[in-house]
């Protein structure tokens, strides 16, 4: 009798381990199981956002070609008096009709004349003696800086007065 | 488990990389660039700029503008008096011949600005990451000596890093394309930045790197290529108008922004133009410049500077003991690396090796140290790699073309299913072909292995529904099986080892597939067409036989003589796509015509309007791909 029943116990204790064995391996499998599925869950919404990041980033370039222009008629504004006045008036025209396509975009032009020169907004390329303007400001505006929504789209470049 | 990063750490401009669920990233700075320029400033408020900032106001402030701090790092004063003459911030000698940058009255060390662009970086990538980073691999050339190495480490720590180890650039650069897996393997790198160009020979093996020579020149880099642009333009300009662009800021800044754009544009075009209006003004009025570059007159412009970088490549050669025959693998890095003459120098240098440069070659490096980072912060080993299926799979189907069920470099396991039916009235079985390849014909791709499902119960053709379903478990092994949803018959087989090819075979595949494509795609065409036709004859038969006597009999004649002539192109097996295209029209009106008529014949014989009975729509509802009994 006592030997049968030791030796029932000790296959209910092999069983118990491989139970408990299995258990473990079930309980480690569904971990990798759930970590997979979070995996995908965040890779999923990372992808969403750099679809949303990449398209405003093509839109960024596209934009930014569109400055070039926009500099083009910046220019070209600054000599345009002695042209007729219903061709200045003309490129005037185009000039505002381009600058309100981007302002619906969300891009802005800025200020930058007399301001302190910030290098967050802006970037010098030279100085000038100015008799005006505060040293450390801006006193030339060469090529106009833009926002775009809350970000710098593209610095002013500037001469700082000395 | 906190993120190690890789970053290299340039002389002009440093970009850094992360691990990213077993993929690398290139992080973007907070002003949203994946470069940032290795540039230092303190104002005169007594502010610390890094980066793009520090750059924007340099001219303002260039003695307290620290750029090239790598060009000093780790070096004796006495060593570096070349450097000094090119910098214009002031270097003094600091204790034991040491460098030091003297700025308002301080003096820093070149470590010390280092680490200011290192923690630059690791800062915008905790931002990136949305977790703090603190281990990091930093590269360094590989001709860095001893007290270079220890000194760019001595940077790490001063940014409160955890320097995990130093590496050298071109091994980085060879890590980011898995060289380290190679045995026995010769490889060169060819380094071509902003400013500087590196040469490296590197032996691989049992996944260890080792330098076998170095050569370079420390003065040579794509900035000197913009240059030339730069002053073709302006002499240019200068003959033509009088005025020297270089001699304004402004006009030079806009003509170097133009040259840098036209010679990025000439590395995929052969042409660029180069506009900038109204560029100045004299007294008669506002100039303009507008110039075309060809790519020709470009490397007319820098066959020099090109071929600058042939004696460093023999140097690195013949120092490394070696011929170029003896290398096995070419690796590009470097923007001006993109440049077509520079490739097709390194060609030439290479024995017409076809370089490495899939990886952006400004961004290999730091690629590679987060692939070293990764590795050493163990997060590549807690990756479960997934395989892919190398090549596609599918099954033959009407006319002999490949239908692909799961397409190459799909990750496994993976199930895929697609319903065909037959392509002959009363066919009682089908033929499972199973085909592993990218070719469009089956023939020209590998059988994996055959199978026949019997037993279908008869029925016009198109009407049995026979579901086939790929199946590769994770060990790649592939399971087709092919059930009669009629009758619920099922056949399967199975294949193991469809993913075991060798990679020479695979590429060898692929390759093949890209030659023919041309050709295979227009085989597959002539096949389409022959289907349509064949199927357009098939229904219009059926609908004459339906309709009977109703049909008028001019109409009747045209019809079957339209199939006949059909079925003998189809029979020939011929290419003749036009004509095949024509008939399947014209067989299509007549059908229309066939199904109206016979429906007024209807309505005037019963009265009731509607009730047609024509073709079931061309190719809408007919699955085009159907499996021939064989």
């Amino acid at each position: 009798m006592e030997t049968a029943d030791q030796e029932k116990d000790r296959t209910t204790g092999n069983d118990s381990t491989e139970i408990d064995r299995l258990k473990e391996e079930l309980q480690r499998e569904h971990e990798m199981y759930l970590r997979a599925l979070a995996d995908y869950d965040n890779y999923r919404r990372r992808v969403e956002r750099e679809r949303s990041a990449a398209a405003r980033s093509g839109k960024r370039e596209l934009i930014l070609q569109l400055l070039d222009v926009l500099d083009g008629f910046d220019r070209a504004l600054q000599h345009i008096g002695d042209a007729p006045s219903s061709v200045s008036e003309g490129v005037q025209l185009l000039y505002r009709k381009l600058l309100s396509v981007l302002e619906a975009q969300g891009v802005t032009p800025m200020q930058s004349l007399g301001e302190t020169f910030n290098p967050e907004l802006h970037d010098a390329i030279g100085t000038v003696k100015s008799e005006d303007a505060e040293p450390g400001t801006v006193a030339e505006e060469m090529q106009r800086g833009y926002r775009w929504g809350n970000d710098l789209l593209r610095p002013a470049r500037v001469r700082v007065a000395l | 488990m906190a993120k190690a990063v890789g970053i290299d750490l340039g002389t002009t401009n440093s970009v850094v990389a992360v691990m990213e669920g077993g993929q690398p990233t290139v992080m973007i700075n907070s002003e949203g660039s994946r470069l940032t320029p290795s540039v230092v400033a303190f104002t005169k408020t007594g502010e610390r700029l890094v980066g793009q900032i520090a750059k924007r106001q340099s001219v303002l402030n260039a003695e307290n503008t620290i750029y090239s701090a790598k060009r000093f790092i780790g070096r004796r004063y006495s060593e570096v008096q070349s450097e000094i003459k090119n910098v214009p911030y002031k270097v003094v000698a600091g204790p034991n011949d040491a460098v030091r940058f003297e700025i308002a009255g301080k003096q820093y060390a070149p470590e010390e600005i280092s680490a200011q662009v290192l923690r630059k970086l690791v800062d915008d990538a905790s931002k990136y990451l949305g977790e703090k980073v603190n281990d990091a691999v930093i590269t360094v050339p590989a001709y860095f000596n001893d007290a270079q190495r220890q000194a760019t480490k001595d940077a790490g720590k001063i940014a409160g890093l955890n320097v995990l180890r130093i590496i050298n650039e071109p091994t980085a650069a060879a890590l980011a394309y898995g060289l380290d897996k190679k045995k026995n393997e010769t490889i060169l790198v060819f380094d071509l930045g902003g400013g500087t160009f590196d040469v490296s020979i590197l032996d691989v093996g049992d996944g260890v790197f080792e330098v076998q020579a170095t050569s370079g020149d420390t003065h040579l880099g794509g900035d000197d290529f913009d240059k030339r642009i730069v002053d073709w333009v302006a002499q240019e300009f200068q003959r033509d108008q009088g005025i020297d662009l270089r001699k304004d800021r402004q006009s030079l800044q806009r003509l170097i922004e133009a040259a840098e754009k036209a010679k990025i544009e000439l590395s995929s075009a052969v042409e660029a133009t180069i506009s900038l209006p109204f560029i100045t003004a004299d007294a008669s009025g506002p100039k303009h410049l507008e110039m075309k570059l060809t790519r020709a007159k470009f490397e007319q412009l820098t066959t020099d500077l090109v071929e600058r970088c042939i004696s460093p490549v023999k140097q690195a050669l013949s120092d490394a003991k070696i011929t170029e025959r003896d290398i096995d693998e070419v690796i590009l890095v470097g923007g001006a690396t993109r440049t077509p003459a520079v490739q097709a120098l390194v060609r030439r240098l290479t024995g017409g090796k076809e370089p490495n440069q899939s990886v952006n070659p400004d961004e290999v490096v730091a690629v590679g140290a987060a692939i070293q980072a990764g590795v050493l912060s163990g997060e590549v080993k807690n990756v479960v790699l997934l395989d892919v299926t190398p090549l596609s799979l599918g099954v033959e189907t009407l006319g002999g073309v490949m239908t692909k069920l799961i397409e190459r470099n799909t990750t496994v396991p993976t199930r895929k299913s697609e319903t065909f039916s037959t392509a002959d009235d009363n066919q009682s079985a089908v033929d499972i072909h199973v085909l592993q390849g990218e070719r469009e014909l089956a023939r020209d791709n590998r059988t994996l292995g055959h199978f026949r499902l019997e037993g279908i119960r008869p029925a016009p053709r198109g009407v049995p529904q026979v579901e086939v379903t790929y199946d590769i478990d994770a060990n790649g092994i592939l399971t087709v099986t092919a059930k009669d949803k009629e009758s619920g018959k099922e056949q399967k087989i199975t294949i193991s080892g469809s993913t075991q090819l060798s990679k020479d075979e695979i590429d060898r595949m692929v390759a093949d597939a890209q030659a023919h494509s041309e050709e295979d795609r227009r085989r597959r065409e002539e096949v389409e067409a022959r289907n349509n036709a064949d199927s357009m004859a098939y229904q219009v038969e059926r609908q004459l036989h339906d309709l009977g006597d109703r049909v008028p009999l001019n109409e009747k004649a045209r019809a079957e003589q339209l199939i006949t002539q059909i079925r003998e192109l189809v029979k020939n097996n011929s290419s003749d796509l036009a004509r095949l295209r024509q008939l399947t029209g014209d067989l299509q009106q007549v059908a229309y015509g066939l199904s109206s008529s016979a429906a007024s014949q209807q309505s005037s014989q019963s009265g009731r309007p509607g009730g047609t009975s024509g073709p079931q729509g061309g190719d809408d509802d007919v699955i085009d791909a159907e499996f021939t009994e064989k």
